[in-house]
């Protein structure tokens, strides 16, 4: 199995300086402006607090400890002042600690909820052209990992990032006034730590991201496994598997292997800098205690303060990697946000009072993709209240057909009217109210039956036991336990195909719409569910019908039947002219096996089980 | 290891209520691990308590330093010793922890490969009863989540831990060594440091997971709406998804913040308690100067020694959490381990089985396991060879029948009967090894065409797979695809209609070559023209070799030999087409209605 499944981001590095980038990320803060100033005051607090420590103990060292010339008795009490502001600057810096990392966190969360919010309306509006091209994966993405990781960049990182670099700076100005030279000293550190920092946050993203991907090679490889399971032990497999496996597993080592020895190797390079740091604190501040041009408070105070200095220097080498690809996720969500869609509705809609229901394709053409005509040039009229079937090999144009007059595509020539109206001119979501689908894919929501039917239609419970009685679809309600209440979905009960295509049904009529289209089911549907179906749909007599079809029970019953091969319409009229011309039509019949078993009299085509008794044709069919 | 390891005949020991004890587990899962590496086991804990001690030096030398300079001692000479020993002793720190860090992290890397590989190869030799009873997202979840928390208990936990116990005795002497009492003060606040750090990232644990299971949620909603985008639109269902989505994410947001408030405890509680700790030895220690009971030397490396107890502190609640939750994850990884096939495989001696075509059923009755409906009620029949036909109503005991054969459920003894010779006295390899066997929706990997199809049997070359595709009628199709037999299938490859798959999956089982095909409503996507080939290829292939035909197609079933009937697990009928068209009502019913579903009237 060469199963590279798991969807990974193609590395690229959007580069840190990207002002623009920058900014609009910034612009998404609108509205928690207060919120993020109360944070920086906040993180100035806690600064001050964390910093004062090292300077009051050595007050207290230099002012009281080593004061010869005061009294014990005074040297100790001065000693307690200082340890009572101390405990208060130390809670102080608790709470304000605290409040910041939940502020922050709220502000954050709101923020890629926002984002989130925006970037989740803007995908569902998108058009089918632009979805169909991405896969899943790459969209789903979108929505929580890069969310994700902007969102990482917020808290841990904007503010933080501040909360760290206020720290320098106040490390770096406490020990100027301190002693200007040993801070100048101290201060040949920082660009040697960003280096290493930087060498590091690079070298650690490469293999953490080497390993992830790995690891999802091997997730989906056992995922595979697991789900083919049955097959790999009936064709005694196992070992071959487990050797394939293996592989992977010893890769997977491979690779942690090198992150531990990276990880090694400049985790304790970090501690290295700091004693090197303290040795040369004790070297030079010492000549210059000897010299009494500093106090040994201060050099105690130095050494305290370097300790400090160092935390926040290991703390920005991971914050550098999340910023990196919180980046790259920013990029990659705004891209997807500036992404347009083509089809809209009209800025004045007309609009609509009665609808009929006749159709008409002029000359209508369509390519999903160019010089692929997957409708070509084509020409219907269909009267308000006819019912038409639609038959065809697959790949033949039919469901693009309906998707045009959706409006799911536009069709790079010609136009399609309801009742005279061009499409292009009526309210979207109008138009898709007007057309009723039945597809074979059924949207199915984790609620009950009830809430599945009425969806957002604004149906009333009595309204639906209508619709169900006049269906004759009363069986199927009954045979669940709690009728309309029965919960279906995830963690419900299943529906099998036909049930689906039943609750499709009434749902369909719960939107009275004046266009109805059925894309029949083709997968097994049981014998009695079947007629159910079929009974239902001859119910619909009083609007406009389009029937995808595949079987010939109802393609007889039609008032027309179209004939589509290669996006045109090859022949039209009703079973029997059809028949008689002994055309395109007849043949398909005849392939349907139809005419042999008259031969030896016995007439059967299956179709309780043939998902299509019209020759299947190789195609990429209906992208969706 | 399978499932006849002899370290899982300890059953026994685990069935005693209450899960299994760490030593079984220890004994079971890890102290194999532990042995083969104990060297580098060795070398890495000298390096990792050698670092512990060298770094305790340095704070004394440091006070030495102090001293030195408060007693107007110290001279360059003796400073510039000073700084160059602290040099000397970090750098050799550094080489150290470098060594422990690759000996004992890269240890825990080596236990979870094997873990890994253990489940891996234990999950290949279950059965259907097993993947029954647990969803692949389980089976995913033992195979990440419980070996990454075996990895770190046995990694970054066992390093902190005994990190944590030989830094903190140390210090603590260091401390008692320096002065008695200012120690016992000074450590008063750390306990209430390990015990908040316990409680908390416990906490924080269960927070945390269930932010995660809503980001899960929350994934799988998004999923859910990009899949069915089409019908959204063709809804107008776009609002509603949206503000369920918006539920969703403040849900989110709100297990974020409790997780927020945890974070926001545990790291400041830390420094708190630390800060504490030095403000005790301010006063305290301070006073101690004063009275010139320690020096000012002692009382700075008193509070180094302070700060490097708050990580052994720290530790001490995180490594517990650690080890609850590796002990935990190991006890669902042995669960799994251990559990056994309950398709008892060779009994003792096996018969050795000729390859044959041949198999009977006598009074085969069978009920699935915690049920008490008979899926097949005394059935008998025999095949020697050709093209049997099996039909009847849904729930009728068709597929049964079929995994029966497959020997993916035990039968009883004297019912089933491959060249004569009953089943439970074979290997389940063996029976295996002479069906193939096609489904209704079969299962393809994601990998090229010639791959899936070669699939089938060891070292296939090409020429015998491009025959099978021929006989399975798929052969042109293939080589209209894109890359002909490279092409590849699935997520990142062409979506295949589901007639395809099956005309596949039938390829594939055509290549390994077996006498016995079962072909389990195998063919219910093809068109019946193709239909008609295949079952013409299936005749020259298997003369004198039994194909097994699943179908409720009258067309499809009149090609074959003999039509066997089921009805609610009894055998109805036995007997070729023509005679159940003339004797058998069921038979007689599906025909007509088919016949009028061809439509009558042409």
């Amino acid at each position: 199995m060469r199963n590279y499944g798991g969807y990974m981001e193609k590395g690229q590095s959007t580069p840190f300086y990207d002002l623009k980038l920058w900014l609009r990320i910034l612009k998404c803060t609108r509205g928690f402006k207060r919120a993020m100033g109360v944070a920086v005051v906040l993180a100035v607090g806690v600064t001050v607090a964390a910093l004062s420590l090292p300077y009051l103990v050595k007050t207290g060292i230099d002012t009281y400890i080593t004061a010869v010339d005061l009294s014990p008795e005074q040297r100790f009490s001065g000693l307690v002042r200082i340890g009572g502001i101390s405990a208060a600057l130390i809670l102080c810096g608790f709470v304000l600690t605290f409040l910041q990392v939940v502020l922050l966190e709220w502000v954050g969360q709101s923020v890629m909820h926002r984002i989130r919010q925006q970037l989740f309306s803007h995908i569902l509006s998108l058009d089918l052209a632009f979805l169909t091209k991405q896969p899943t994966g790459r969209l789903v993405t979108r929505l929580t990992n890069d969310v994700q990781n902007m969102y990482e960049m917020f808290t841990s990182v904007i503010v933080t990032l501040f909360n760290d670099l206020l720290r320098l700076a106040g490390i770096l100005v406490v020990l100027i006034f301190m002693n200007a030279k040993l801070a100048a000293l101290m201060s040949l550190f920082l660009p040697l730590a960003m280096v290493l920092i930087v060498t590091f946050a690079s070298l650690a993203r490469e293999k953490f991201r080497a390993i992830r991907s790995q690891l999802s090679r091997i997730n989906s490889f056992v995922q595979e496994s697991v789900s083919g399971m049955s097959v790999i032990q009936l064709f005694n497999r196992q070992s071959w598997l487990f050797s394939q496996f293996d592989g992977l597993s010893r890769e997977y080592l491979e690779r942690t292997l090198k992150q531990i020895r990276l990880f090694a190797a400049f985790m304790p390079l970090t501690e290295l800098m700091s004693w090197v740091a303290i040795s040369m604190i004790l070297l030079y501040g010492g000549f210059q205690v000897i010299d009494k041009r500093l106090t040994i408070g201060e050099l105690i105070a130095f050494i305290a303060y370097m300790r400090l200095f160092f935390q926040p220097l290991r703390e920005l080498a991971q914050k550098y990697s999340i910023v990196q690809s919180a980046l790259a996720s920013a990029e990659r969500i705004f891209s997807m946000l500036d992404t347009e869609r083509k089809i809209k509705s009209p800025p004045s809609a007309l609009p609509i009072e009665r609808i009929n229901g006749a159709i008409t394709y002029k000359s209508v053409s369509f390519a999903y993709e160019k010089d692929i005509a997957v409708i070509d040039d084509l020409d219907l009229t269909i009267d308000a209240g006819q019912t038409v079937a639609i038959v065809g090999p697959t790949g033949s144009g039919k469901s693009t057909l309906i998707s045009l007059l959706q409006r799911f595509y536009e069709p790079q020539k010609g136009t399609i009217t309801i009742d005279g109206h061009d499409i292009r001119d009526l309210d979207l979501e109008t138009l898709r109210t007007i057309v009723g689908v039945i597809l074979q894919d059924v949207l199915i929501l984790d609620d009950t039956l009830l809430a599945n039917i009425v969806m957002n239609s604004g149906c009333s419970r009595a309204r639906v036991e209508d619709i169900l009685e006049k269906g004759g679809m009363r069986p199927f309600v009954d045979r669940l336990e709690q009728g309309l209440d029965t919960r279906i979905g995830d963690g419900g009960r299943e529906l099998s195909s036909g049930e689906k295509q039943l609750l499709a049904f009434a749902r369909a009529m719960c939107r009275n719409p004046a266009i109805l289209i059925l894309d029949e089911a083709t997968a097994s549907i049981d014998s009695e569910t079947e007629s159910m179906l079929e009974r239902a749909i001859e119910t619909i007599t009083d609007r406009t019908s389009i029937i995808i079809a595949h079987r010939l029970s109802t393609v007889k019953r039609a008032d027309r039947i179209i004939v589509m091969e290669s996006g045109r319409i090859v022949e039209q009229g009703n079973h029997q002219h059809l028949l008689s011309r002994n055309g395109r039509y007849a043949e398909l019949v005849k392939l349907d096996s139809f005419a042999e078993e008259q031969e030896q009299g016995i007439g059967t085509s299956g179709s309780t089980e043939s998902p299509e008794p019209f020759p299947i044709q190789h195609s990429n069919g209906d992208p969706l | 290891m399978n499932s006849r390891d002899p370290q899982n005949s300890t059953g026994e020991e685990r069935a005693s209520a209450g899960g299994v004890r760490l030593r079984t587990l220890w004994l079971r899962l890890l102290s194999e691990q532990f042995k083969q590496h104990r060297t580098r086991l060795l070398f890495g804990f000298v390096a990792l308590i050698s670092v512990d001690f060298l770094q305790l030096f340095i704070p004394l030398i440091v006070k030495q330093a102090i001293d030195s300079l408060t007693a107007g001692t110290g001279t360059m000479v003796h400073l510039l010793h000073i700084s160059a020993m602290i040099v000397g002793i970090a750098g050799t720190v550094v080489v150290l922890r470098y060594v422990w860090r690759r000996l004992l992290i890269g240890f825990s890397r080596y236990l979870e490969r094997s873990l890994r590989n253990q489940i891996f190869s234990h999950i290949l030799a279950m059965d259907q009863y097993f993947f029954s009873r647990r969803t692949t997202g389980d089976i995913m979840a033992h195979g990440s989540n419980d070996l990454a928390a075996v990895q770190m208990a046995c990694g970054m936990g066992m390093v902190a831990a005994v990190d944590a116990i030989v830094l903190s005795l140390a210090a603590v002497g260091f401390m008692i060594h320096i002065h008695p009492t200012l120690t016992l003060y000074a450590l008063l606040p750390l306990p209430l440091l390990a015990v908040a750090t316990r409680i908390l990232s416990a906490r924080l644990h269960h927070r945390f997971n269930h932010v995660q299971e809503q980001f899960s949620l929350l994934t799988e909603f998004a999923r859910s709406a990009v899949v069915s985008v089409k019908l959204i639109k063709a809804y107008t269902f776009e609002q509603h998804q949206i503000d369920r989505f918006d539920r969703m994410g403040e849900t989110y947001i709100h297990a974020n913040i409790r997780v927020a408030m945890i974070n926001g405890l545990l790291f400041p509680v830390s420094s708190l308690i630390g800060n504490c700790g030095l403000l005790i030895i301010l006063v305290f220690g301070g006073r101690l100067v004063i009275d010139g009971a320690i020096t000012l030397g002692d009382f700075a490396a008193f509070t180094t020694y302070l700060q490097m107890l708050i990580w052994p502190m720290m530790a001490v609640g995180w490594v517990a959490n650690l080890t609850q939750r590796g002990i935990t994850a190991l006890r669902r990884i042995d669960d799994l381990i251990t559990a056994e096939p309950i398709l008892v495989d060779a009994p003792a001696n096996p018969l050795l089985l000729p390859g044959t075509g041949k198999f009977r059923a006598e009074n085969l009755t069978f009920s699935y396991p915690g049920s008490t409906i008979k899926q097949l009620d005394h059935v008998s029949f025999a095949v020697d060879s050709g093209i049997i036909g099996i039909t009847g109503a849904t729930g009728s005991g068709k597929t049964t029948l079929c995994k029966l054969l497959l020997r993916l459920y035990p039968v009883d003894d004297g019912s089933l009967f491959f060249g004569d010779l009953d089943v439970n006295r074979l290997s389940v390899d063996q029976i295996r090894s002479q069906i193939s066997y096609v489904s209704q929706e079969p299962v393809l990997f994601s990998d090229t065409v010639s791959a899936n199809i070669g699939f089938g049997a060891d070292d296939v070359s090409l020429e015998t797979i491009k025959a099978a595709a021929e006989d399975a009628d798929i052969h042109q199709e293939i080589l209209d695809f894109n890359n002909g037999y490279d092409t590849v299938i699935g997520e990142r490859g062409i979506t295949l209609s589901g007639g395809q798959r099956q005309r596949i999956a039938l390829a594939r089982a055509l290549v390994a070559e077996r006498p016995i095909l079962v072909i389990d409503d195998g063919l219910s996507a093809v068109d019946t023209s193709t239909e008609n080939r295949i079952i013409e290829a299936l005749r020259k292939r298997f003369e004198n070799k039994t194909v097994f035909i699943v179908s409720n197609r009258i067309k499809l079933l009149s090609m074959t030999d003999r039509i066997l009937i089921l009805e609610t697990g009894r055998l109805m009928a036995d007997a070729p087409h023509e005679t159940l068209l003339r004797t058998n009502s069921f038979y007689q019913s599906i025909h007509r209605k088919q016949m009028q579903e061809a439509g009558t009237n042409a």
